[in-house]
């Protein structure tokens, strides 16, 4: 027997197969259970394209962070450029995604009402490490902290206007 | 067209119709209707995770898994493509999804599947009838890739992605399950 009456056999084996079987134990019960709770699948669709943008923003965030680090510590060698720059520059980066999140959930109602003052007092925070990185530019720990307060504001902003908290 | 295609186009249109209000009606939420989309579909996708996984344990928890993430994704279908050749990519990428969670994936990949205590539990599944107990006794990789490839109609392409594999390995795979295959059908 060659090659091809094994092709030809085996094409006609597959053909052959039955395209269903039914399983021996009822597996509807456990998925009703499963899906209790669920929402609906086009609830649940939407809910997931909403809360993948934030994910984007943090992504682009993280990035930035990341290209900054890496900018900065090529200047440390050079003992002339200070950190004033990448500071202007991580701030102008932090602003612009904390708007674009104000104005995406400016008509979604916020699950605490003092979220903004927990914003502000994050502000106050990061203008300190601001004040603080006048002083000695240099500093990675600062930096660190100062992107730290940014993400904080980031997902407090995503936390009190996120789907999932609204529903508990 | 003579008028037995025309009711054979008549009765296709009708229930392509109808799986359309059905899928609809689940993606509000109607319970009632996804039960009927699953007695609809069960045994197909049972029937892909049985020769996925060759196990009926892991085919059954895999099938229920399938219809729970159904429920979540199905409110993604545009209908861009043919229902049951959608269902089958959820039904592949859960059925991998779920065996990698279940056994270890690398461990099954690099340990145990070519060994003597596989070797013999594959030789139990030959009771399952021709070709189909041959797939069963297929080593793991080989066998996916194969059910994936010779079966379902996936491009080599598409099973690297689903697998997390390069497209070679793939390519190895089905080459390897095929000579298996030749050689228990008695071709060698």
């Amino acid at each position: 027997m060659n090659k091809k009456d094994f092709e030809a056999d085996l094409r006609t084996q597959i053909d052959s197969l039955d395209k269903s079987k039914q399983p021996e134990r009822d597996l509807w019960a456990g998925i009703e259970i499963a899906l209790a709770d669920e929402a609906s699948p086009n609830e649940i669709s939407q809910q997931t394209q909403r809360s993948d943008k934030p994910k984007i923003y943090a992504i682009a965030a993280s990035v930035a962070f990341v290209g900054a680090l890496t900018w900065f510590g090529m200047q440390q060698s050079d003992p002339q450029i200070g950190g004033d720059e990448l500071i202007a520059a991580l701030s102008t980066q932090h602003q612009a995604q904390k708007d674009a999140l104000l104005v995406k959930f400016q008509d979604q109602p916020a699950l605490t009402e003092n979220w903004q003052k927990q914003l502000e007092e994050l502000d106050e925070a990061a203008t300190a490490i601001k004040a603080a990185l006048k002083q000695d530019p240099n500093n990675l720990a600062l930096l660190k902290m100062l992107q730290s307060v940014h993400q904080q504001q980031i997902d407090l902003i995503e936390r009190v206007h996120s789907p999932k908290w609204r529903q508990i | 067209m003579n008028t037995q295609g025309n009711v054979v186009e008549a009765h296709k249109a009708f229930a392509e119709k109808s799986e359309r209000d059905l899928i609809a009606a689940v993606q509000q939420g109607d319970r009632k209707a996804y039960q009927t989309l699953y007695q609809t579909y069960i045994g197909q996708v049972y029937a892909l995770c049985f020769r996925l996984t060759s196990d009926q344990a892991l085919a059954e928890d895999a099938a229920q898994e399938v219809f729970i993430q159904l429920w979540r994704k199905i409110g993604n279908f545009k209908g861009d493509s043919k229902f049951s050749t959608w269902l089958h990519t959820v039904t592949s990428n859960i059925t991998i999804s779920y065996l990698r969670k279940q056994r270890g994936w690398w461990q099954r990949m690099f340990n145990i599947e070519d060994s003597e205590a596989m070797h013999h539990a594959a030789e139990q599944q030959t009771d399952l009838g021709d070709l189909e107990g041959y797939v069963a006794r297929l080593p793991e990789r080989a066998r996916i890739v194969f059910v994936l490839h010779a079966i379902e109609g996936y491009r080599h392409e598409d099973i690297a992605k689903m697998m997390d594999m390069a497209v070679g390995s793939s390519k190895a795979q089905f080459h390897r399950a095929k000579h298996l295959l030749k050689e228990w059908m008695g071709y060698e």
